[in-house]
């Protein structure tokens, strides 16, 4: 007569989420390259192996390599569009699985957590798609006649407005 | 039978998982009715008339708890109903705010792409750059919050036998203004009792005002069980920070005293008091055991002259009995750390087993007529004085529930065993006699037995075998025991050996049957 034991790993349907946004990066890597989508396939299958077996470090190796597909198909020709749109896809993938893998390890896997992961994952997208969206318009409408060394230097002035801020 | 079902699937969530939706749609609700929707307040009036009064089994009419408290107008006699003065108020007993690392690198990552990009000259590359800079500027915005909640607990039954399966329900409520986007509850479970069913534990996103209720069932055992915390981990919506919290919240108690069932008649060694009892003595006068004859005295009751030979021979002979005496029982039981052992991996715990033996004994005892009184050989001074009737029984059985020198884990503390002895010594009454309940771990229960012994209170060991003989080690303990007991046997203690599958009766009428012999 002892108590239930607690598997300290996701519940089943977490690998939902991951898997879901990790084929919306596929797709978007397959419109470049397919070499790329083969590689963004791979690291997916990795992520998701790591979810299942809450192994931080594979759903962190596996978002890496999901993210070199996505890179991979942008230098073999693939437009601004997929590529963007594909990176959030990626880091939506890789943060879903990565708060599945905590929540499995803090609570276990019979604990209905669909709800927050669900609520987790809809916010970074929101974020990931919105970044995008004004990525791509800016890329649109703004000067192209800017060297792209300019706006290197401009961006690394935003990430470090970004560390500062949190200083 | 809801209990059932769900055991019996790995995927135990599944019922739970149709009710949640519906729980924070519940919270909606509530807010409806506080602004006056007069359907929905009705409709949660009749779910509430419904339930019954010990339904909180289903884990609804705590929601309705918590419904109740925060439209309390119109709702107030179901507040009255269930929540039976369980104040949802908690305390934080301890905080931390850590980083959960879960973003770093993601700088890194963007950096190298924004400088693959322009490596490359390629501006798709730099735009996915541009979005992992967004990431991090997502992760780094947000503090976790810090929650203000309430927590409301009941139990279906404060009173289980033991073996019940108590079914508690949790509801956590958001008091304070703050979205909880990301909530991990986990209650805490006191030590000794098991969970069985449902995890005692949940993750939920709470608004203003909106609560989680979860239910999860434990197995009853022996004892008083508190349960005062609950533990929250609360997220920031980016997963960055989090913030971990111990909050005490509302004593709510189970306590489990397990019923009045004795074992067989106890074999008592022939030390006894002056009034009438059970105990045959060797001292003659009334009693119902021929004993011998003797010259007849004036004033001998009539019914005791021996009829018989005055027939024969003339002569007036008074016959007399083995006076039947009353014993006075202390039951000692051993609970000294090393008594703490465990039979096997899964096994009972002999400790378990030595408190139930008592119960029995003592039960058995006040049944036949003796006075008993029960001393604990443990670090805590647990100590009932020996008396008899029903009064001394219920206090015994409460004692014997909910002491928490009798608690299922093994005690801290460490215990003097001189000092001890001197302070039981002085408590003995002189006609007392000792019954020690023990698995004689080591040498020092044999020589508390001896010291026992010769202080002229007779000691009957009742010993609980925690060994076995599966391994060189276990078999090697076996014998020294053995030979432990062997060493009490020679010293004139009655030792009865109660083997771990057999009834304690049935090792008792073992040893009577040795002892006759």
């Amino acid at each position: 007569m002892t108590g239930i034991e607690i598997t300290r790993r996701p519940a089943r349907r977490s690998l939902l989420v991951s898997a879901v946004a990790g084929s919306v990066a596929t797709t978007a890597a397959a419109l470049g390259s397919p070499a790329g989508a083969m590689l963004c396939l791979a690291g997916i299958a990795v992520l998701v192996a790591g979810v299942a077996t809450a192994r931080h470090g594979l759903v962190d190796g596996g978002g890496l390599v999901a993210f070199l597909g996505v890179v991979f198909a942008a230098t073999e020709g693939a437009t601004a569009g997929p590529v963007v749109f594909g990176t959030a896809a990626t880091v939506v993938a890789w943060d879903a699985g990565g708060n599945a893998v905590s929540l499995g390890r803090q609570l276990g896997n019979r604990v209905d957590s669909l709800r927050v992961e669900f609520l987790h994952a809809v916010a970074g997208a929101v974020v990931g798609l919105t970044t995008a969206l004004v990525g791509l318009v800016l890329f649109r409408l703004g000067p192209t006649r800017q060297p792209v060394t300019t706006l290197f230097v401009l961006l690394l002035a935003a990430v470090l407005l970004v560390v500062a801020l949190n200083r | 039978m809801s209990d059932g079902d769900r055991s019996d699937e790995p995927d135990g969530g599944d019922p739970e998982s149709g009710r949640r939706p519906e729980r924070s749609d519940g919270g909606a609700d509530l807010e409806a009715a506080a602004s006056g929707s007069d359907a929905t307040a009705s409709a949660d009036e009749s779910t509430a008339g419904e339930s019954p009064e010990s339904g909180a089994v289903s884990g609804g009419a705590a929601t309705d708890v918590a419904a109740g408290r925060s439209a309390a107008d119109e709702e107030s006699e179901i507040d009255e109903g269930s929540a039976a003065g369980e104040a949802g108020a908690t305390t934080v007993r301890e905080m931390h705010l850590v980083s959960t690392n879960h973003w770093v690198g993601v700088a890194t990552v963007s950096f190298l792409t924004a400088g693959l990009g322009v490596v490359l000259r390629s501006r798709p590359l730099f735009l996915a750059a541009v979005v992992g800079v967004g990431y991090l500027a997502y992760a780094n915005a947000t503090e976790a919050p810090e929650p203000s909640i309430s927590v409301t607990r009941s139990v279906a039954d404060p009173d289980p036998e033991p073996g019940d399966r108590v079914r508690v329900t949790v509801t956590v409520t958001n008091t304070g203004d703050e979205v909880l986007s990301d909530l991990r509850i986990v209650e805490q479970v006191p030590d000794a009792i098991a969970v069985v069913d449902g995890p005692a534990r949940t993750a939920t996103a709470l608004r203003p005002g909106a609560s989680v209720t979860f239910a999860y069932t434990v197995l009853a055992r022996r004892g008083r069980f508190t349960f005062e915390g609950i533990d929250v981990i609360a997220r920031n919506v980016s997963g960055s920070r989090e913030r971990v919290l111990d909050l005490a919240t509302a004593e709510t108690t189970i306590t489990c005293l397990p019923g009045l069932d004795a074992t067989d008649t106890v074999p008592l060694q022939g030390l006894t008091s002056p009034y009438t009892g059970r105990v045959s003595t060797d001292s003659a006068g009334e009693g119902v055991e021929f004993a011998s004859l003797r010259e007849y005295h004036h004033g001998d009751a009539l019914s005791r002259l021996d009829w018989n030979r005055y027939a024969r021979d003339g002569e007036l002979a008074t016959m007399e009995f083995r006076e039947e005496r009353m014993a006075t029982v202390v039951v000692l039981v051993e609970l000294r750390r090393a008594a703490y052992l465990q039979v096997g991996e899964d096994g009972p715990h002999v400790a378990d087993r030595s408190i139930d033996a008592t119960r029995r004994l003592f039960n058995s005892l006040i049944a036949t007529g003796d006075r008993v009184g029960v001393a604990a050989l443990a670090p805590d001074d647990v100590w009932l004085a020996p008396g008899a009737g029903p009064t001394h029984q219920a206090e015994a059985r409460r004692l014997l529930a909910t002491h928490p020198a009798l608690s299922p884990t093994p005690p801290s503390g460490r215990l003097y065993v001189p000092g001890y002895l001197k302070t039981l010594l002085s408590r003995l009454d002189d006609d007392a006699q000792i019954v020690f309940v023990s698995p004689v771990p080591d040498i020092t229960s044999a020589y508390i037995a001896r010291a026992l012994h010769v202080r002229d209170h007779p000691v009957t060991v009742v010993s609980p075998d925690p060994t076995r003989t599966d391994t060189p080690g276990r078999t090697l303990a076996a014998a020294e025991r053995s030979n432990r007991l062997a060493s009490l046997r020679r010293a004139g203690i009655r030792v009865v050996d109660w083997e771990g599958d057999e009834r304690l009766a049935e090792a008792l009428e073992r040893a009577r049957r040795r002892w006759s012999a």
